[in-house]
């Protein structure tokens, strides 16, 4: 994250953000309703996760599951039972992509890291998946010292 | 080209209302262009929009409000200059000020219609309670033109009243619409709101 795209506002105090996009795989293939298990229990995970670190707030968790046929979106504010799930399954694939998205209020920035990581592989390891390596990124949106200001 | 905001605190269902009124009022007649700023730096929500069949300009990495609002001046003159809408609706980040959207704006001569801020009934008390939060939604909602009570079919009617009364507070001028995008409540009024003022420029 380049040093200029932080934010200084003393308002976004707090809340951190974490984006991850990788490529799911198995052998075996995964059907549709098994793909929307797997979006629900990634969003419980990492919101419990995020509580387990000390999130005071889940400002969201956003994920969105792309195969060549099917597209699914998944968010929640941290209830377990309060988990959306939309969108179209389309045919079972052996590999889709997965974007995640997790915007937490009251942990540091690398344990919003962390707990998303950790959340993430331990459903994916649930799931019997492997994930190619993609770079993941931390959001950081607060440094309260000075610098460039383009608002 | 006019153009709305729907601000909000994050997971307040901005994304849902901004596909529910870019529907109806894409059915209207009203050409809609619709600007996603996410604070990740891998966009979902416009990714969703989009899956709605809508064209929508992510800005991504940062906050419109005040990390890269020159990045808005730019998609906001790229917009003006290639597809000329009668509306664009900006969704910015959940964390965003938008007066300070709406001074951005005003700066490039746009026409600037109201801003609609959500407030997520469901977690009114939480998010009052807790200082940082509570400034950034106080300030939030000080800006709105219309404040929308949003998820109102998941709690009672004290619980609407409450928030109302707590909203209120904190910007009396504001018009207080009771919003359900899941159920359809208070979605045609914001739709008519932001029609008037596109039809009459």
């Amino acid at each position: 994250m380049k040093d200029d795209l932080r934010s200084r506002d003393p308002l976004h105090e707090g809340i951190f953000a974490y984006s991850v996009s990788c490529l799911l795989s198995r052998d075996r293939e995964i059907e549709g309703n098994e793909l929307r298990r797997f979006a629900r229990e990634l969003m419980v995970s990492v919101s419990g996760t995020c509580f387990h670190y000390g999130a005071i707030d889940i400002g969201h968790i956003k994920a969105y599951i792309e195969t060549g046929t099917g597209f699914l979106y998944a968010d929640t504010l941290g209830d377990a039972g309060d988990v959306t799930i939309e969108g179209r399954e389309g045919d079972a694939v052996r590999s889709f992509r997965l974007v995640l998205n997790s915007v937490i209020y009251g942990i540091t920035e690398e344990a919003v890291k962390e707990a998303t990581e950790e959340a993430l592989e331990r459903t994916i390891s649930g799931f019997g998946l492997s994930r190619q390596p993609v770079a993941p990124k931390v959001i950081p949106l607060y440094r309260p010292e000075g610098g460039r200001h383009d608002g | 080209m006019k153009l709305v905001q729907i601000a909000g605190y994050l997971g307040s269902g901005k994304t849902t209302l901004v596909i529910a009124l870019s529907k109806g009022l894409s059915r209207s007649g009203l050409k809609v262009a619709i600007l996603v700023n996410e604070i990740g730096e891998i966009p979902v929500d416009g990714k969703v929009i989009e899956d709605y069949g809508f064209t929508v300009k992510d800005i991504g990495g940062g906050c419109i409000c005040c990390q890269i609002a020159g990045n808005l001046t730019r998609t906001l003159r790229f917009l003006g200059d290639e597809q000329n809408p009668d509306l664009v609706i900006i969704e910015p980040t959940g964390m965003a000020v938008p007066g300070s959207i709406r001074e951005t704006v005003e700066a490039l001569n746009i026409d600037i219609g109201p801003t609609i801020v959500l407030f997520d009934t469901t977690r009114s008390e939480k998010l009052l309670n807790y200082e940082t939060l509570k400034r950034l939604i106080s300030t939030q909602i000080r800006d709105a033109d219309f404040i929308a009570l949003s998820k109102i079919d998941k709690v009672s009617e004290d619980v609407i009243e409450h928030a109302s009364e707590a909203v209120s507070v904190i910007n009396p001028a504001a018009g207080i619409i009771r919003l359900s995008t899941r159920r359809g409540d208070g979605v045609m009024t914001l739709a008519t709101a932001v029609q008037e003022v596109t039809i009459k420029k």
